[in-house]
This record gives C-alpha cells, sequence and structure tokens, in this order.
C-alpha cells in the first residue's frame, strides 16, 4: 500500500471500525469480514492496519475490549464501542459527510 | 467506562509491559486460529491452511511492533496534552500558582541544601583510602576529664608496646608554627607527627617524601612536610623547595615534601607537618598528643577498644595520678564531625518539617482549587472524560508545579551553598566538600516528584470521588459544596499549625539560649569593645631565655602603654573566653595526700600588674600584683574567687601558700596575695572558673598576649599592632582584635545554628499564615450567600467578623495543641545544643503557642474584613 494513501486511509479504516461496532461487539476477524461485507469487498482489511488500529483506538478510549468466546468455541478478544467511541462515531461521519459532499461537488465543478 | 479499567489499562502499560505483551501474542494467535479454522471449514487441507492463515496475517512480529509503536505514541500524545492543557491552566492562575511554586521552591531548595551540608560533611566518604579503618584513640581521666583528651608521650609508647588491634600506633599534637627563613615570618597551623603518621592514612606526597620509619627517634634530624597550598605560596611551587632549610618555631628544619591539597588532617587548614622526635620522657605529662591509627586487617573497632580499655588499665594501675583513665576509641569521620552531627540532624529534620508544610500548604491550594474546579471536572465526565483520565490530568499539574518548584528550588539551593561556603560561619568541617552534585540532584529531583506526588494526590482522589449529579446540580451554590473538602482542607491547616509550631520552640528555645550564653560575661568589667588584643608569638630562639623574653615584652608593654589613646594595657598569656594557656594541678602547704593523689588541675594564668586593671577584673580581697613582686622578691600568687571557695573553705585564703604541679616539683611555695573574680578561660559554656594567677616577672611564658583597654576600640588597633611590631620586626604578630571580636567568634557556631533554625521556623511560620488565610478566605468565598443572608437579616457587621476570625482561631488552637505535644516530644533532641535553657522551657512553649495564634488570627482577619463587607444585596442576587 502507498504511504501517500496510509493517512487518507487510517481516518477512513477508524470511521469504519467504528460504524462496525456501532451494532455488536465483535472480535478482530469479525471485524475485518464486516467491513468486507458493508463495503462490498471494497476493503480488506489486514491484521497488520487492523490491530494496530484497535489498540490506538483503545488508547484513545474510543473501544474497550475484553475477552470472551467466539462462535466456535474459541478464546477471542471482543471489542465495543464506548460512549466516547458512539460521540467521535457521530462527530467523524458528519465531518466525513461534509467533506465527501463538498469534494464530490468540488470535482463535478468544472 | 469503568474507571478501573480504565486505570487498569493505564497501569497496564506503564508497569505490567509484560501482561501486555502475553495479551498481545494471545489476541493475534486466537486470531490465528480462527482465520485457520475458516480456511478448513471452507475446505482447505489442515496443513495448508495454518500457512496460509500465516501468511494472510503478515508476520506475527511486525503486527505486534506496529501495535507496540501505536500503543506507545498514543500515550506520550495524552502526556503531551496533559502537559500542555496543565501549563495552559497554571499559566492562567499565577496567583495559585506563584504561591505553589515559591513555597515549593522554598521548601525543595531548603532541602537540598541541607542535604548537599548533611551529604558532603556526614556521608560523602573521606578522601583517604579506607577511612573507615582508621581511627582515633583519645585519653581520658581524672581529674582532668576531658572528653577527647589528650597523652603524653610515656602513655604512647605503653600503647604502642601492648598494641595488637592497630597496624602503626601513631600520634600527633596540633600548634601554631611560626615559619621563618623565607622572607616575611608567618605563622600557620602545623602538627607534630611520628613517623608512621602518613602511612597510617595511606596518603602519598605529591613532591618529595613524607617522613621515614624511625624518623621520629629522639636523634633523627628536623624535618618538614609542606601542605600544597604553602607551597604554592611560599615557593611558587616550585620542585626546587625539597631539600631546602626553613626555621619553625625557631630551629631549623629541612622540607622533604609537600601533601597534596586534598590532605587536610588533623585540621583542615593545617599546612606543615614536623617530625616529632620521641625521647623517653622521665615524668608523665606534657599531654599534647592524640593517637591515629589504622585497625589491622580483621580487627573491629569493638575489639580495639577492649585492647586500649585494657591498656589503659595497666596504666593507671602503674601511675596513681590517673583516676577512671580510658583510652576511648573513635571513627576518624566521627572524630572530625563529632560535635556537629548532633546540630546537623537537627536541622536536617527542621528543614524536613518546612518541606511537609510546603507540601501540606501546596495540597490546601490545591484541594481549594478543586472544590472550584469541580464543575469543570464534572462537565469533563459528563461529556465523557474517564475518571482516569482525570486523575492523571491533576496529577500530571502538579508533577508539573513540582517540577517548576524543584528547578527554583535549585536556584534557592545554590545560593544559599555559595552563601554558606564563603561564609561557613560556625566553622564546619569539610565544608570544602559540600557542593550541589550528583547525589544532592538526584535527591531534589526525586524530593520534587514525590512531593509532587504527594500534595496531587489528595485532590486527584477526591475529584475522582466527586459524584456527577450532585456536583453539577450544586454547582452554582457552593454553599454546600464539598463538606469533606472542607474537613480534609481543615486537617491540613491544622497539621501545617502544629508543625510549625514545633519549629517555632525549636527556634525559640536555641534563640534563648543563645541570648543567655551572649549576655555570659568573661568576668570582666571592661566594655570588650574596649579591649584590644595582639596576639604575639616571638619565634626567634633567643626569646627562650627569660632575660631576652622580659626585654621583648617589657618594651611591647611600654611602647603599648604610651600609645595616645590607651588607657591601661598588660600583658597576660591566657585571656578570656577560652584561651586558657595552662592548666595543671598544684599542692597546697601542709595539705595531706593520698598516695598519687593531687588536686584537680586548674588553669594558670601568668600576667603583668596591670592585667586586672586593664580588664577590670574585681579584687576581693587582699591585693593585685605591684611592680615590685620581682624575681628577687618572696613568690606571690593571687587566686580566683572559685578557687578560693573551693579549696579554702570557711578560710581566708590570703597568706596560704601553693606551689604548682606534683610534690616532686622543687620550686618554692607562693604566698597568696590576693583573691579575685571569676574569669572565664576554658570556654563561655563551662562553669569551671578555679584559676590562679603568677606575675610575669617571676614566671616565664613562651607566648603572651598585649592587651589594652582604649575607647577607641578596633580605630586603634593598626596604631597598636605598629607599636607592638616595633619593639622587635622579627616577631610575628598572628592578629590584632577586639575582644567583643573574641566573643562573637565563641558564638559563632550556635549563632549559626540558631540563625538556620530561625529562617525555617519563619518560613514555616509564612507557609502556615498563607494556608490559613487561604481556607479562611476561601471559607469566606463559599459561603456569600451565608454571611449575606446572615446580614440581611440583621447580623451586626462585628459579629460577621468574629465568626469568620472564631473559625481561623478555632483552627489555630487545634493546631496548636497538636504542635505543643510533638513539640514537648521532640525538643529533648535539642537539649545538647542548649544553654541554661531546659529543653521544656515553658516560656518558650508558651510565647510560641501565642505568637502561632496571633499570626493565625491575623491571617483570618483579611478574608473577615472582606466578609463584613459583603453587601447581602449583591451577595443574594449573586445566585
Amino acid at each position: 500500500m502507498p504511504a501517500r494513501q496510509t493517512n487518507l486511509l487510517q481516518g477512513t479504516l477508524d470511521l469504519l471500525i467504528l460504524k462496525t461496532l456501532a451494532l455488536q461487539e465483535l472480535h478482530g476477524l469479525g471485524i475485518s469480514h464486516r467491513i468486507a461485507q458493508i463495503t462490498n469487498g471494497t476493503f480488506q482489511v489486514k491484521p497488520g492496519s487492523l490491530f494496530p488500529a484497535l489498540h490506538r483506538m483503545e488508547e484513545a478510549g474510543w473501544l474497550a475490549s475484553s475477552w470472551g468466546e467466539s462462535e466456535n468455541s474459541r478464546r477471542a478478544k471482543y471489542y465495543r464501542l464506548t460512549a466516547a467511541g458512539r460521540r467521535h462515531l457521530q462527530a467523524e461521519a458528519d465531518e466525513w459527510q461534509r467533506i465527501s459532499i463538498a469534494m464530490a461537488s468540488a470535482l463535478q465543478a468544472t | 467506562m469503568p474507571l478501573l479499567s480504565r486505570l487498569s489499562s493505564l497501569r497496564r502499560n506503564l508497569l505490567g509491559k509484560p501482561r501486555v505483551e502475553r495479551d498481545l501474542d494471545a489476541e493475534l494467535r486466537a486470531y490465528l486460529e480462527q482465520l485457520k479454522d475458516e480456511k478448513i471449514r471452507s475446505g482447505m487441507p489442515r496443513s495448508e491452511a495454518r500457512r496460509a492463515a500465516l501468511l494472510e496475517l503478515g508476520g506475527m512480529e511486525q503486527v505486534k511492533e506496529e501495535v507496540r509503536g501505536i500503543r506507545m505514541g498514543t500515550m506520550l500524545e495524552t502526556l503531551f496534552q496533559d502537559v500542555r492543557y496543565g501549563v495552559r491552566t497554571l499559566r492562567k492562575n499565577p496567583g495559585f500558582t506563584g504561591a505553589a511554586v515559591l513555597a515549593l521552591a522554598l521548601g525543595i531548595g531548603a532541602n537540598s541544601a541541607m542535604f548537599s551540608v548533611v551529604y558532603g560533611i556526614l556521608l560523602r566518604p573521606l578522601p583517604y583510602a579506607d577511612a573507615d579503618r582508621v581511627a582515633m584513640v583519645y585519653m581520658q581521666f581524672s581529674p582532668q576529664n576531658f572528653e577527647r583528651g589528650t597523652m603524653c608521650i610515656a602513655d604512647y609508647l605503653d600503647w604502642k608496646a601492648q598494641n595488637h588491634a592497630f597496624q602503626e600506633p601513631s600520634i600527633f599534637s596540633i600548634q601554631r608554627m611560626d615559619l621563618a627563613g623565607m622572607g616575611e615570618p608567618e605563622q600557620v597551623q602545623g602538627a607534630l607527627v611520628t613517623a608512621g603518621f602518613f602511612s597510617t592514612l595511606e596518603v602519598r606526597p605529591m613532591a618529595g617524601r613524607v617522613f621515614l620509619p624511625g624518623e621520629d627517634g629522639a636523634g633523627s634530624g628536623s624535618t618538614a612536610v609542606l601542605s600544597e597550598s604553602l607551597w604554592r605560596r611560599r615557593f611558587s611551587a616550585s620542585r626546587a623547595a625539597i631539600g631546602q632549610t626553613i626555621s619553625v618555631n625557631g630551629s631549623a628544619a629541612t622540607i622533604i615534601g609537600v601533601m597534596p591539597g586534598a590532605f587536610r588532617f588533623p585540621r583542615a587548614n593545617t599546612e606543615l607537618w614536623t617530625n616529632l622526635r620521641i625521647v623517653p620522657p622521665a615524668r608523665r605529662g606534657p599531654f599534647f598528643y592524640r593517637g591515629v591509627g589504622r585497625l589491622k586487617p580483621g580487627v573491629t573497632i569493638e575489639l580495639a577498644q577492649a585492647e586500649t580499655n585494657a591498656i589503659g588499665r595497666r596504666i593507671m594501675q602503674e601511675n596513681q595520678y590517673y583516676k577512671n583513665l580510658t583510652l576511648p576509641v573513635e571513627r576518624l569521620r566521627d572524630s572530625i564531625v563529632g560535635n556537629v552531627r548532633t546540630p546537623l540532624l537537627v536541622l536536617i529534620g527542621a528543614v524536613g518539617l518546612v518541606l511537609l508544610i510546603a507540601v501540606v500548604n501546596v495540597a490546601n491550594l490545591m484541594l481549594a482549587r478543586a472544590t472550584t474546579r469541580e464543575r469543570e471536572m464534572a462537565l469533563r465526565l459528563g461529556l465523557g472524560a474517564s475518571r482516569g483520565r482525570l486523575v492523571r490530568q491533576l496529577l500530571t499539574e502538579s508533577i508539573l508545579l513540582a517540577i517548576a518548584g524543584g528547578v527554583a528550588g535549585l536556584a534557592v539551593s545554590y545560593g544559599s551553598i555559595q552563601l554558606l561556603r564563603s561564609w561557613n560561619p560556625g566553622n564546619l568541617p569539610l565544608i570544602e566538600y559540600v557542593r550541589l552534585d550528583g547525589p544532592a540532584l538526584g535527591f531534589m529531583l526525586l524530593t520534587a516528584v514525590i512531593t509532587g506526588m504527594a500534595f496531587g494526590l489528595a485532590p486527584a482522589l477526591q475529584g475522582q470521588r466527586a459524584n456527577l449529579n450532585s456536583t453539577l446540580k450544586e454547582g452554582g451554590r457552593g454553599a454546600t459544596a464539598g463538606s469533606t473538602g472542607r474537613h480534609t482542607r481543615a486537617v491540613l491547616a491544622i497539621s501545617e499549625i502544629a508543625l510549625s509550631l514545633m519549629l517555632t520552640v525549636g527556634a525559640g528555645l536555641l534563640l534563648r539560649s543563645l541570648a543567655r550564653l551572649e549576655r555570659v560575661t568573661g568576668g570582666f568589667a571592661a566594655r570588650p569593645h574596649e579591649i584590644l588584643i595582639a596576639s604575639v608569638s616571638p619565634s626567634d630562639r633567643k626569646y627562650d631565655e627569660a632575660p631576652a623574653f622580659r626585654r621583648l615584652y617589657d618594651q611591647m608593654l611600654e611602647r603599648a602603654s604610651v600609645l595616645p589613646g590607651v588607657a591601661a594595657a598588660a600583658l597576660s598569656d591566657s585571656l578570656p573566653p577560652d584561651w586558657q594557656s595552662d592548666a595543671d594541678t598544684f599542692v597546697i602547704e601542709g595539705q595531706v595526700l593520698g598516695h598519687g593523689e593531687l588536686n584537680p588541675a586548674v588553669s594558670v594564668a601568668i600576667i603583668s600588674p596591670e592585667y586586672f586593671r586593664t580588664m577590670r577584673i574585681p579584687l576581693l580581697k587582699g591585693r593585685y600584683f605591684t611592680d615590685q613582686d620581682r624575681q628577687d622578691s618572696p613568690p606571690v600568687t593571687i587566686v580566683s574567687d572559685s578557687f578560693a571557695r573551693r579549696f579554702f573553705p570557711n578560710q581566708d585564703p590570703i597568706g596560704k601558700r601553693i606551689k604548682q604541679s606534683g610534690p616532686d616539683n622543687q620550686a618554692p611555695f607562693m604566698e597568696i596575695a590576693g583573691v579575685v573574680g571569676d574569669v572565664k578561660y576554658t570556654g563561655l559554656q563551662r562553669d569551671t572558673d578555679a584559676a590562679y594567677y603568677v606575675p610575669y616577672r617571676q614566671n616565664f611564658g613562651r607566648r603572651m598576649f598585649v592587651v589594652a583597654r582604649s575607647s577607641q576600640g578596633a580605630a586603634l588597633a593598626p596604631a597598636l599592632r605598629r607599636e607592638v611590631q616595633a619593639a622587635d620586626p622579627g616577631v610575628t604578630i598572628t592578629q590584632v582584635e577586639t575582644m567583643q571580636q573574641a566573643f562573637s567568634r565563641a558564638v559563632a557556631r550556635p549563632r549559626f545554628d540558631t540563625l538556620l533554625l530561625a529562617v525555617f521556623a519563619g518560613i514555616a511560620v509564612l507557609l502556615a499564615a498563607v494556608g490559613i488565610y487561604g481556607i479562611i478566605a476561601y471559607s469566606v468565598a463559599q459561603r456569600t450567600h451565608e454571611i449575606g443572608v446572615r446580614m440581611a437579616l440583621g447580623a451586626a457587621q462585628g459579629s460577621v467578623l468574629r465568626m469568620v476570625i472564631r473559625q481561623g482561631a478555632g483552627l489555630a488552637a487545634m493546631g496548636v495543641a497538636v504542635g505543643l505535644a510533638g513539640a514537648f516530644a521532640l525538643t529533648r533532641l535539642l537539649s545538647t545544643l542548649l544553654f541554661g535553657v531546659s529543653a521544656t522551657d515553658p516560656l518558650t512553649f508558651v510565647a510560641a503557642a501565642l505568637g502561632l495564634l496571633l499570626v493565625a488570627v491575623a491571617a483570618s482577619l483579611v478574608p473577615a474584613r472582606r466578609a463584613t463587607r459583603i453587601s447581602p444585596v449583591d451577595a443574594l442576587r449573586y445566585e
């Protein structure tokens, strides 16, 4: 992945993770599957990006984690949104809407 | 997120590194297993699935590394955030920040300065190899009873012959030495030492050599070792100095070596060591020598003490003169710092209390501020900040404060150490080793961080307890806010008062003791600033003969007496407050003493007839000496009042006859011609004043003082020096000073201790006053509404004033009660430093308690007056 894209993608990845966790708590693999699912396969999140993002967001207080049991009864670490994470998701989503509308209109302008 | 889990995440990152690692490892492994399961479910063979999963993960270690980096990064980022925010809030409250930093700077600065002093003097290793194995050996016996007493050559030979504990027993004596034969004569601090002296201390000369074994034999030549300072001063550090001959106390000595500047023993200012030549003596005495030795490997100091005890007993058996003889052994460092240890420990304890008060004060300020910030905190909690984050924020703020205080304290401490070193009013030993270096800086940093945690923790914990709902609801009206906080603050204020009372009582006791000491007169009625003393030391050998000696001093006395402005002049070899030139035993004619029994040693002073009139020492009976008491007239003496009372109780001493030293003394008896008032010759704090005087025309001393009384005082000093010097330009005049200067030198140490303790107590009281002021002012601000209502309902200004002051006085009263109890328990540690005052002196206790109460009331007066000016209308509208 080219470095130039990473910065752009970081915000995107955060937003996607927050979004996937908004509905239910998930473990790492679940999150990457769910992201692939809701973006129709546009984003395939690799563990090398996913785990650093999860830990960073946990440090920032947006996520909380706990150990639980996965569907096929394996130990797995589950992540869920905190109150701060929920607010952050709201703010980021609004911001994203604003930017994407602005970008779209900018690109359509002649 | 629950506070606990948030805090534990912080703790995990900071402390539980291995646990974080294990957790991360487990998480990634679980992920891998899940991925593998999935692949197997989709039909991949088991072995293939594992490889594919690993490939997709992209390397376990890389992922871990990325996660670690991220965690560290966010931690630092929040830290920077906290620091930035902390700096901003601190800068927004310059009053609070200034007060807190000042309190901390004083507390931390004073502490690290004191620590540097204690470290430099008590803890730093001495600059001698294995200095812990070097010990001093003294001799203590009745009737002398000097704590670190001296021995004579015969005792040394006995000790050396029976010694097994020390490698090479050495002795030395300290004396001022007259140096001549190389330009301007001068007097330096010197030491006469045996040949093993330098090897005992394991020090090497920087040039030349030290004394060889056997160079302390009776027939060996006279040799001298110079200090580096003397070598540089007199020989410009030239190697050619070695082998040259100088005159030491009038006899020739060959320079053999130079000791490096770091070697400062037995005195810090010793500049010249000459070889002591041991001549087996005819009798016991004179007692000039102290022993020093290095313990043999495996020998403990206790073992050495046991051996010298046994040797002491044998010496005592053979010599009936000694009673209760012991040879105390003491470690070198203890002997160097012996009498400053207690004052230093007292001072470091005191300065520790100051720091404690500073911390309590800042904690109090922080608490008061935390209460006003309750709304801010509640708001932030409401907006989703975790409580752990808030605690971290508060702690960051307090550590920032502590560090600012520490940096300011560094300046305070550096300044005070410079001042102490250049001033050194207390003649502290080893002061040259006192500086702000590694250990002191480490101590300071540690103090700053610990104090930061200490005063940050209380408000942080309290803030954390704060209930979100109630705080937001009652936020506007402070009247009921934080009753637990108010309680904590009251306790803190009470402890501040208690601690500063203890310091004040301690300082008060020392002050009273100093005042007593300064009121001690030497026993003479002349004004101390009108008495001029010229210390004269004739180094030339020709003055060893009595006629030449008398001619010299007669001439000096004559010149001094006719000097315009001089009312009276005299000679004496002893002077108050502590120049006792000789103490010896004596016998009374007709006195029957048991075998080997002697009268105790008393001061003996050789004086010219005018001495008593010059000093205005009162004549109680009989007569003063006159010019008729000459060599060819019957020998006479004058005794002090104490002497007369002690040895001639209920008798008239006039006409009785005594003579110096033992019964084997062939000198004729001296008739007591008069009794004069007691004079202190052995120090202001001693009360043994028994002394007798002999006329200088019938006796012979080697060095005498020229004493002159003049209303011009110190202004006459240069003229007196000129006149005395004119008698012989080759004579050393060490100094000319007033009696007042001599007295103030004698009380310099106690004054130094007292001054420091008083400064500490002053800081403490100031801090306590600020503390009381802060708490009362805060409470008045909180109760604005209530006071407004009271006044609206008709409360008089006076009653409001009384109400507020009563609150301050109440706190102070409790603090004083606790403090008095503490002081009562603690001041006994001071008792060895006190003179003429009991450690539980009621006057000091009462005065200090009243003083602190007064300060507390004064501190609450300002906010109390503010309370009376509250306008009921405004107070009510304010809500």
